[in-house]
């Protein structure tokens, strides 16, 4: 009986004494590392929504009675100076979860180093399927890494078909298209599918063509588009000069209207700083200001008080991805380590373009029937420079328009 | 094929600005000048700056521009440059490092997206079925009007007279009495004030960033060796081939091969004859 | 005589408190910048060998760091071959590629050479994108596997060659081999009049700069992980130029002390954020004016000349 009694009262103490550090660390601030190309606009925005994100998170008493605090390292474009950040964050500012991406090359290249360092990592920015493939093949190693947003390159590409398949082709009768698209990985993945499925569904794909990330002058690459008899031209591009493309096209009335995936353009200024150039572009956004989900609009008008700008579409990733982690890591009662992981797996949060769930990959799911997922909105460039969703027609919110020199 | 025709000849008159710029101030004073792109990205930039954000008319904002830059350019050759002048080396070093200083200034000042530089022409033309912007023939147009106005102006007039004797041989000028030092300065002047009107007048149509000086220089280097290092002939021609090899390659082949044409043009020609077409012998 | 010992004693403390360093700041991160600033002293050494000894500025040597990183990153990933594979087989190819390279161009004068070598580096970066498919392009190639999977063995093994590869070249540099290299600096004319085989020295340190460099590639790759065309960029070139300037051209050991001030000097830079390329610009351009015979070396023969009067005045 005392000895029951010893082991007892040893059993407490030796809980009282593992509860007094866990209390103590109670007051120490969650770090949230952001790794992100703070000299883009897409780095601008990753940070600033994840700051408003924090300070939601915070304002509710914050995550496990601590409170959210957010370090940034610039990873640019250049895989090196991406690793490095990495190695930053987690060696030196030790934080307890990585936010960020927006280059598939530099995340590419982080991936071991972030495994190494078996830090959780929730993707906002980067579009190749390649990220998420070794979560499956080496779940052990790679189980850190998700993706909250984009969809994929490959999910993109379908979305892409579809526009390309219901509305070039179904609306405006365009059969005859051309591909351009910048020479970067994602577009690499990307092409091939939506040549095979833009063919699948009827288009007559009259060129396809993928140029040098650092071009400058388009009209060679314009004059080809013309002279294959393309009368629509789909482009899939995201470092590239978009602001460029958009300019000689319209200097040149070049005679296709154009559309597609286009980062650049789904800047808020993009129009404007191009003086008006891109209006009749179409391009893809994850999400607008309209009702999509309940948190949409809110998240929008609070974005634009708070920044005055409209944000691009690694913002909306950012914002969800601290609140998948903040309630998810409440589910958990751990910051890190496996028990958050298997929470993170079974997240299904509404976020701004959609509902939010993982697959086995740890990549966000689509939109499909019965999942209402994040898809794509085309919305194209009006004069004076405002946007209106024209596909899918579900979402439309005013009839196409096509550029002023081309006849319908 | 009217296409490959106007557009290689818009592309070469770009080129063509900034080379003979270039090898004007390699031929006087033998310096190889690396921050000759940041007088381009200047020129680009102070149009901006006067024509949208001061809102003055383009025309004098585009004068302001080039006024300014060509200041900028005496005042880093006569501070930076000139005290460098005995070892190659230390000059290449020093002109790179102050392109790299104008680029991270322009970034900070302005941001890394991409500026708008209002076009002088709107309007598009279409000639015999090729459409073209408007900008982009006025580019041509000064540009061949520019340079022929250079060529003449170093034929026919005593400075240029003093231009080409320099060339030749600086010691022999300096003992004829030729001011040297102070002709540098003008040489550095007009060759900034040529790189930035080829900013101001292609800002429009290409990409005005902060690092928009370095492919420019890299095709300004190659046409330069090519056609000769302080040949204004050897420039001009260099560069029409180089803008027409450039713009072949892009259509008839892929669009991915046309930034490794300027490079490779370069390597040949220095392993081949270093002294280009025209260049009457190797410069060191 | 003298100066031997004083340098013996210099370099046995320089290496004594690169290698306590780690100990007693136990962090990672900073493990991780010595072992870069180590392998960029391995590329600054290999730099100084051939162009500061010689004179002929090579403003292309990111070529040989590239082709010996890409050696390593297709070994290792497409042929599946261990990774100390990668070293031996890194430097062969970096000095094949000197030598079809060297062979047509060393016999261009100065600043023609400096922008031929800039030439190559350049057109093997747009290739490496160019062949994308072959070589993945912007993204390069991931997954390599780490050459010491600890990281202190990594920095120790890193140390150990910088520090081997630079007391070879130093000696080689003080050998009759490299009087002759310092020869062709001064007057390459008289040189060949004498009837030395100039072409055959200015090759040979060429590919011995290359092999070293190449094999600093293969040593990057297994490090970073991954390779990628920023390898072969003019920046890299330029920035190994930068280190060896400060270090003090044709000393061979300042650039060691160059390459480890610089990349320090970066990360404390990093704390500026935007204004860091700025001010790492501006720094290069008061360098370049007010020391041009650079800082290390020169500091280190003053503190070897007062030691050596010291001692000399007290007999």
């Amino acid at each position: 009986m005392s000895q029951r009694f010893a082991l007892a009262a040893l059993a407490a103490a030796l809980s009282l004494g593992a509860a007094a550090p866990l209390a103590f660390a109670q007051g120490k601030p969650i770090r949230i590392g952001v790794t992100t190309p703070i000299q883009l606009q897409v780095g601008r925005d990753t940070q600033d929504s994840v700051k408003m994100a924090i300070d939601e998170v915070n304002a509710k008493g914050g995550v496990l009675g601590r409170k959210l605090e957010m370090v940034v390292v610039d990873e640019t474009e250049n895989p090196e100076v991406g690793i490095n950040a990495i190695k930053k964050l987690t060696a030196e500012e030790k934080v307890d979860v990585l936010v960020g991406g927006y280059t598939s090359g530099v995340t590419l290249a982080q991936l071991p180093h972030i495994s190494n360092a078996k830090t959780i990592y929730l993707g906002v920015g980067a579009a190749s399927p390649s990220i998420t493939q070794k979560v499956k093949a080496d779940y052990a190693n790679y189980k850190y890494i998700f993706r909250v947003g984009p969809i994929h390159a490959g999910y993109q590409a379908r979305e892409l078909s579809g526009f390309i398949s219901s509305f070039v082709k179904g609306e405006l009768g365009i059969s005859k298209i051309a591909i351009v698209g910048e020479n970067a990985k994602w577009v690499q993945d990307l092409v091939p599918i939506l040549k095979k499925s833009a063919t699948e569904g009827g288009a007559d794909v009259r060129m396809t063509e993928l140029f040098d990330t650092q071009m400058s002058d388009f009209s060679p690459l314009l004059a080809k588009v013309k002279d294959s008899g393309a009368q629509y031209m789909i482009v899939v591009l995201s470092h590239a000069s978009s602001d460029v493309f958009a300019k000689q096209w319209h200097d040149a009335r070049f005679p296709m209207a154009y559309g597609g995936i286009d980062v650049k353009g789904m800047d808020g200024d993009f129009c404007d700083r191009i003086g008006g150039k891109s209006v009749g572009e179409i391009s893809a956004n994850f999400a607008v200001r309209a009702p999509i989900t309940p948190k949409t609009i809110p998240f929008f008008d609070e974005f634009k008080k708070r920044t005055g700008r409209s944000p691009v579409y690694t913002a909306f990733g950012a914002y969800d991805a601290i609140h998948i982690y903040a309630e998810a890591a409440a589910r958990a009662k751990s910051v890190e380590g496996d028990a958050l992981i298997k929470e993170l797996e079974k997240t299904s949060y509404v976020g701004i373009p959609g509902t939010i769930q993982f697959d086995e990959m740890h990549d966000v799911k689509p939109a499909a029937p019965g999942h209402k997922g994040p898809a794509f909105l085309m919305a194209q460039w009006r004069d004076k420079c405002t946007r209106e969703v024209i596909y899918p027609k579900a979402l439309r919110t005013a009839e196409y328009a096509p550029p002023a020199w081309i006849k319908k | 094929m009217l296409e490959i025709l106007i557009y290689g000849a818009v592309s070469s008159a770009v080129y063509a600005l900034l080379a003979v710029g270039f090898t004007l101030i390699f031929g006087v004073a033998r310096i190889l000048n690396l921050a000759h792109g940041s007088f381009y990205a200047l020129g680009a930039y102070g149009a901006y700056l006067f024509a949208v954000v001061m809102k003055l008319p383009l025309a004098l904002a585009a004068a302001c521009s080039i006024a300014l830059v060509a200041v900028f350019g005496v005042f880093m050759e006569r501070v930076l440059v000139r005290p460098m002048r005995k070892s190659q080396l230390a000059v290449l070093m020093i002109t790179l490092a102050v392109s790299l200083v104008v680029e991270q200034a322009l970034f900070l000042t302005f941001g890394s997206e991409y500026r708008n530089v209002p076009a002088f022409v709107d309007a598009k033309f279409s000639i015999g079925g090729v459409d073209v912007a408007g900008q982009r023939l006025l580019t041509l147009a000064s540009g061949v009007v520019l340079i022929g106005a250079l060529w003449l102006f170093i034929q026919r007039s005593r400075l240029g007279s003093a231009i080409l004797a320099i060339s030749q041989d600086p010691d022999a000028a300096r003992y004829m009495g030729i001011p040297t030092d102070r002709i540098f300065t003008v040489v550095m002047a007009m060759s900034a004030a040529l790189a930035a009107t080829a900013g101001i007048l292609a800002g429009p149509f290409l990409s005005v960033q902060p690092g928009m000086g370095l492919l420019p220089i890299v095709k300004a280097f190659a046409i330069v060796v090519v056609g000769g290092l302080g040949s204004i002939p050897g420039s001009i021609l260099a560069a029409l081939m180089l803008g027409y090899a450039e713009t072949l390659v892009g259509y008839l082949f892929s669009t991915s091969w046309t930034e490794i044409v300027s490079v490779l043009a370069t390597l040949l020609m220095l392993i081949v004859r270093p002294a280009g077409i025209f260049g009457k012998r190797a410069a060191f | 005589m003298f100066d031997r010992r004083i340098d013996l004693a210099g370099a046995a403390l320089f290496v004594a408190v690169m290698a306590l360093l780690p100990l007693m700041f136990s962090n990672n991160y900073l493990i991780g910048v010595l072992t870069v600033s180590v392998i960029y002293g391995l590329w600054s050494v290999s730099w100084d060998f051939m162009s500061g000894l010689t004179g002929r500025e090579n403003f292309g040597h990111s070529l040989f760091i590239g082709v010996g990183a890409y050696t390593a990153g297709f070994l290792n990933t497409a042929w599946g071959l261990p990774a100390w594979w990668s070293l031996p087989a890194a430097m062969i190819v970096a000095a094949v590629f000197a030598l079809a390279v060297g062979i047509p161009t060393l016999r261009l004068k100065g600043p023609y050479f400096a922008l031929a070598m800039l030439s190559t580096a350049v057109i093997m970066q747009r290739l490496m994108l160019i062949f994308w498919e072959q070589t993945g392009g912007e993204e390069g190639i991931n997954g390599i596997e780490p050459l010491i999977r600890s990281q202190l063995g990594f920095y120790y093994f890193a140390l150990a060659v910088l520090v081997a590869v630079t007391a070879t070249l130093v000696a080689i540099a003080r050998s009759p081999w490299g009087l002759i290299l310092r020869a062709i600096r001064g007057d390459e004319a008289t040189c060949q009049a004498a009837g030395l085989n100039v072409t055959f020295y200015k090759i040979a340190s060429l590919v011995i700069s290359a092999a070293v460099a190449g094999a600093g590639g293969a040593m990057y790759a297994h490090y970073q992980l991954q390779v990628s065309p920023q390898v072969f960029a003019v920046v890299m070139s330029i920035t190994i130029i930068t280190m060896v300037y400060v270090g003090g051209m044709a000393s061979i050991y300042g650039p060691v002390g160059g390459a480890i001030l610089l990349v320090l000097l970066t990360e404390l830079l990093r704390s500026f954020g935007e204004w860091r390329l700025m001010i790492y610009s501006c720094t290069l351009i008061l360098i370049l004016f007010f020391l041009p015979e650079g800082f290390i070396a020169p500091v280190w023969r003053w503190i070897r000349a007062r030691l050596g009067a010291r001692d000399g005045a007290s007999r």
